[in-house]
């Protein structure tokens, strides 16, 4: 141990970052899996032994959740994975999820000093590791609990932002109610997140931990519809709601064809085949049509997802995007891992209309081909036609294009404040929505980005929830009452409000 | 002369690798032998062959030469080296066989020959047809006919050897030289050994397939067979080829339920205050393989409205399907459904009995039915399974003081349901039937024709099947009446999450499951909608005969 702190930091930032090993590539494709396989303890804590523990760490603003990285990693160096555990578990509740699917090459990674002379600390491999270990190895997960303080809080949504906020709003005594629309509970991570990146285990752990704690899950609830929100509140004697319904309403294309059969948005394609299984049909009896030659629309981390579903099943898979690879907005990792696996890319190519055969079913794709135009006054290069059109065949279509707010929950409330585009206003600094004691976070009040930036929304609300529950929540609420105000925007570390 | 080749013979005596290469270069150049001399120079030769050369390139390059000249005596040696090759050691084997292959057509004829000679013997047959696979132009085609009557062999060692062999002919022979007959036949014979019971077989008729594919030796319809063939090898689909793909397709298909059994049931529903029991607590047959059902489900019993709609999930491996609500009761918390039994989801939902439960039921989902006070008459037209939706529908619109005529339409008489329910919120109801058993022969549009001619009409609701639904809209074509329908759009999730449910209505993508189920006719889409409808029927089919077992 002693000798491991000897090493100084030029040693340090001379060694090679511990790749993490993966399943092969023509192996991977044949199954469901997950892709990578893991550090070894030795890997871990050599890993662990890259970090320079900075005296003024960048990773830990760069994280939405502000993890203690360096501390974590110091602990995790001298092989106590049991004190890192509980160090990141300070601040993430999730570490096994996050480790496997936050955009770390965009936030912690991005910014760390080691990688500005050699790779960066693989900081989301190692937090994946601890979170393993942890697991593998039975340790007590379960917090210190406070007494209960009486309180009732509901949430609505069991995705990466209502778990998150179960857990903060749990962990400080309140009695927590968890509805969810769905059978099961987990939200986007289960019906959108492909099992070889993120297995089943996981999520339910989770949500196991959560019920540990006392929280309590109610399924195939439809707030809005069954329960208003002011039932909640004045006849279910809820003292607070959180909002973490996500972004649940695809977005469209509006070209011709669009409603061909075969022709799916990556919500259905992914929610059939993660959350109805429909791959082990027809013992489960969910169908799902799938087609050998399958276009992808999109390249974003959905559209990679999407992509390598496909290839799993047999298709043979191409990716149109309008822009071109430099402009993907899919995290690096998971285009790399697209490209391993024999997947075809078209860059620079915009679907313009979706070609079908007497019985509706899709048969071909159009594009346009597009050229980046010179760098605008913001620098950002626009794909522009060139005028030039072709057709490819193909006998599934999946559009990956994000997704709106979905609106059961504003439909249904109308003194619950939204923008035109459906996403849910709320005041930045508290994540108090227009309705008294409604709090919202995540994707319906951002309309769409990553399980970490719902997670980081989330904490910082349900921390706002626990001050308007104890009574000292005295802000002047700002919530906008523009309609083109846009969504809230993550910038940096979440919120510097006082803890 | 005869001393000549015995010089040279006992100079393979030697070990010096150097000087075994001269050796070999100076019986390349004598000439004038006779077939005497040439054999005893094979003889010669014929030892280095069962040198170990493993890791010693030299002695490799060595023999590769030994190969060359000894293939150039040509066939007069022949039968010394089938002789031999039939008593090598198995690394030795390939030497000979090379050799032969290099000496060609002359030595086709004895290697069949000894093919037959040698029948009974699987060891030297496998040797012989490993030199066939060296054979190149006339002679392969030769050795191709030959081949496929070993690639169905009893023992699996030849089987693989002539599959192999097969495979390498496809490398040597162009193209053209092959008749199409001849590569149908070569085809064949390996494609059914991707079936057989070794995996070693397998594996050379996978081998024998890929070095054909990249030889263009396939047609389109082969080419489409073999992708098939070995997409199923390597468990891309159901298509049950390869014993040990079964094993693992079962295994993985397994997989899931000792990941998973809290997936597949036991996390459903809450577990205090808001525990909800699907239980059924009655059931009626009304016509046969249609049900009414009285389900408790009491959260959304108080909320649901006339319209809406609900889904449900029979069992933990059930699809989400929709179904309609006739009714509901908001004090002792239940509602009402008529489930027709068609598809595999359904039939499990109506071989349910009182006292089972439902594992989920959600909603309620959708927007309400459009009502208010009208002028003229209402008319809500049922169709099928259809008709038990029109009821709440019909009771709204009679509490705001319409006058509220209802419809039922069935094949015939037997067939007809809900017809007394309907009557006691309606002012009137008629009764179609096709065949004319009850009410008025033909369809509900008949009725509706009628009721139109008597007084004007403001307000329809049909709901029933597509072309039933089209009727309805048709005939109020040109007319002021507000036309309703509630579309049955294949639904996931049925919160607008998925959107599988999209129809075109007035040239826009709208989900039904959000803002339906009820669209004014007019603007529908039904052609689309019936397209779309029928997306899955091939899949049904599966499911409904995997349930029979």
């Amino acid at each position: 141990m002693n000798e491991k702190k000897k090493i100084n930091t030029k040693e340090r930032m001379k060694k090679p970052r511990n790749e993490m090993p993966l399943h092969e590539a023509a192996k991977r494709i044949t199954n469901f899996e997950e892709v990578p396989i893991g550090y070894t303890l030795e890997q871990a804590m050599d890993e662990a032994g890259r970090c320079i523990q900075c005296k003024k760490p960048e990773c830990i603003g760069g994280c939405p959740v502000g993890i203690d990285i360096p501390a974590f990693l110091s602990l995790l160096e001298e092989g106590d994975v049991a004190g890192a555990a509980r160090k990141i578990r300070e601040t993430n509740f999730l570490p096994a999820a996050c480790g496997r699917v936050c955009p770390q090459d965009k936030q912690c990674e991005a910014v760390c000093i080691v990688g500005k002379k050699n790779d960066s600390v693989a900081i989301g491999n190692l937090e994946r590791f601890v979170a393993d270990y942890e697991k593998q190895t039975n340790m007590n997960r379960v917090p210190d609990m406070p007494p209960e303080t009486g309180k009732r809080v509901a949430i609505v949504g069991s995705g990466p932002a209502g778990l998150t906020a179960a857990y903060e709003l749990r962990k400080r005594g309140h009695a927590v109610t968890v509805f969810e629309a769905f059978h099961r509970g987990g939200g986007v991570m289960v019906y959108g997140i492909p099992r070889f990146r993120l297995p089943l285990e996981i999520i339910d752990d989770d949500i196991q931990l959560l019920v540990d704690m006392g929280v309590e899950f109610v399924y195939d609830m439809i707030i809005g519809n069954i329960l208003t929100l002011d039932d909640l509140i004045e006849k279910e004697g809820f003292d607070a709601v959180f909002i973490g319904t996500g972004a649940g309403l695809p977005k469209m294309l509006g070209i011709p064809g669009e409603n061909l059969n075969g022709v799916y948005s990556a919500n259905e394609y992914l929610t059939r085949i993660y959350l109805m299984h429909a791959i082990h049909f027809p013992e489960n009896t969910t169908p799902l049509f799938q087609g050998k030659k399958m276009a992808v629309i999109g390249a974003g981390n959905t559209a990679m997802d999407t992509l390598r579903t496909g290839k799993r099943l047999g298709a043979q898979v191409t990716c149109y995007y309008r822009r071109s690879r430099e402009e993907a907005p899919a995290r690096s990792e998971e285009l790399e891992h697209a490209e391993q696996e024999f997947i075809d890319f078209k860059w620079l190519s915009n679907p313009i209309e979706f070609i079908g055969d007497e019985n509706n079913f899709v048969t071909g794709i159009k594009c346009a081909v597009m050229k980046l135009s010179e760098p605008d006054d913001s620098g950002r290069r626009k794909p522009v036609p060139t005028g030039e059109t072709f057709i490819d065949e193909v006998d599934t279509v999946v559009f990956s294009l994000g997704c709106d707010v979905n609106p059961i929950i504003p439909n249904a409330t109308p003194d619950l404040r939204v923008n035109k585009w459906g996403i849910v206003m709320v005041d930045e600094e508290t994540c108090h929505t227009s309705k008294k004691g409604v709090f919202a976070g995540g994707d319906a009040i951002t309309g769409g980005s990553t399980v970490i930036l719902a997670m980081g929304q989330a904490k910082n609300a349900a921390l706002k929830v626990h001050e308007y529950l104890m009574g000292d929540f005295n802000y002047s609420l700002n919530v906008p009452t523009d309609p083109n105000a846009p969504g809230i925007q993550w910038a940096g570390r979440f919120s510097k409000a006082k803890r | 002369m005869t001393s000549i080749a015995k010089e040279t013979v006992k100079k393979f005596a030697s070990r010096e690798i150097g000087q075994l290469q001269a050796t070999l270069e100076e019986i390349k150049g004598l000439s004038g032998l006779t077939a005497e001399q040439k054999k005893e120079i094979a003889s010669g030769i014929i030892p280095l062959f069962y040198r170990d050369h493993s890791e010693d390139d030299d002695l490799d390059n060595l023999i590769r030469n030994a190969e060359k000249t000894l293939a150039l005596l040509g066939d007069d040696v022949v039968d010394v080296v089938i002789s031999h090759m039939v008593e090598a050691d198995m690394e030795s084997v390939d030497h000979f066989a090379r050799a032969l292959g290099d000496i060609g057509a002359p030595a086709v004829e004895p290697v069949l020959k000894a093919l037959t000679n040698h029948s009974a013997d699987g060891y030297v047959l496998t040797s012989l047809l490993q030199a066939m696979s060296y054979f190149k132009d006339e002679s392969a085609l030769k050795t191709m006919r030959k081949a496929f009557e070993y690639t169905g062999h009893a023992n699996p060692q030849v089987r693989s050897a002539a599959l192999h062999c097969l495979g390498r002919v496809s490398n040597n022979l162009d193209l053209a030289s092959a008749s199409a007959e001849d590569r149908s036949k070569m085809f064949d014979a390996v494609f059914s050994s991707l079936s057989a019971p070794k995996a070693i077989t397998r594996l050379h008729a996978v081998r024998a397939l890929g070095e054909m594919l990249r030889n263009s030796y396939l047609t389109a319809e082969q080419v489409d067979k073999t992708h098939k063939a070995l997409r199923a090898i390597l468990g891309f689909d159901d298509f049950e080829w390869d014993v040990a793909y079964i094993v693992r397709a079962e295994a993985d298909r397994f997989l899931h339920l000792c990941r998973e059994p809290a997936a597949a049931g036991a996390q459903s529903n809450g577990t205090g205050r808001y525990k909800q029991e699907f239980t059924i607590i009655e059931k009626r047959e009304l016509v046969p393989m249609t049900h009414y059902m009285r389900v408790n489900a009491p959260l959304i019993a108080k909320k649901i409205q006339a319209g809406q709609f609900i889904i449900i999930r029979p069992n933990a491996h059930s699809e989400r399907i929709p179904l309609s609500i006739c009714g509901w009761n908001r004090e002792e918390g239940y509602i009402e459904i008529i489930v027709m039994g068609c598809g595999r989801t359904s039939m499990e939902t109506i071989a349910k009995n009182v006292g089972d439960k439902l594992q989920d039921v959600v909603g309620p989902l959708g927007q309400r039915s459009h009502i208010r006070k009208h002028e003229g008459a209402c008319v809500v037209l049922g169709g099928g399974y259809g008709t038990g939706a029109i009821i709440p529908t019909a009771r709204d619109l009679k509490a705001l003081g319409n006058k509220v005529y209802g419809v039922v339409g069935a094949r015939t008489k037997d067939l007809l349901i809900m017809v007394d329910e309907l009557r006691e919120v309606c002012d009137e109801v008629f009764v179609t039937t096709n065949d004319g058993s009850e009410g008025i022969e033909g369809f509900v549009t008949h009725a509706l024709d009628k009721i139109m001619k008597r007084e004007p009409v403001s307000y329809t609701l049909a709901v029933g099947p597509v072309p039933m639904m089209m009727a309805v809209t048709k005939m109020n074509e040109g007319t002021d009446i507000e036309g309703w329908v509630s579309l049955n759009a294949i639904m996931v999730d049925g919160t607008g999450m998925c959107g599988a449910c999209r129809v075109s209505v007035g040239a826009k993508t709208k989900f039904a499951c959000f803002h339906g189920p009820d669209f004014l006719g007019k603007d529908v889409d039904f052609t689309e909608l019936t397209k779309r409808q029928k997306m899955f029927v091939d899949k049904e089919k599966i499911a409904m005969e995997a349930y029979g077992k």
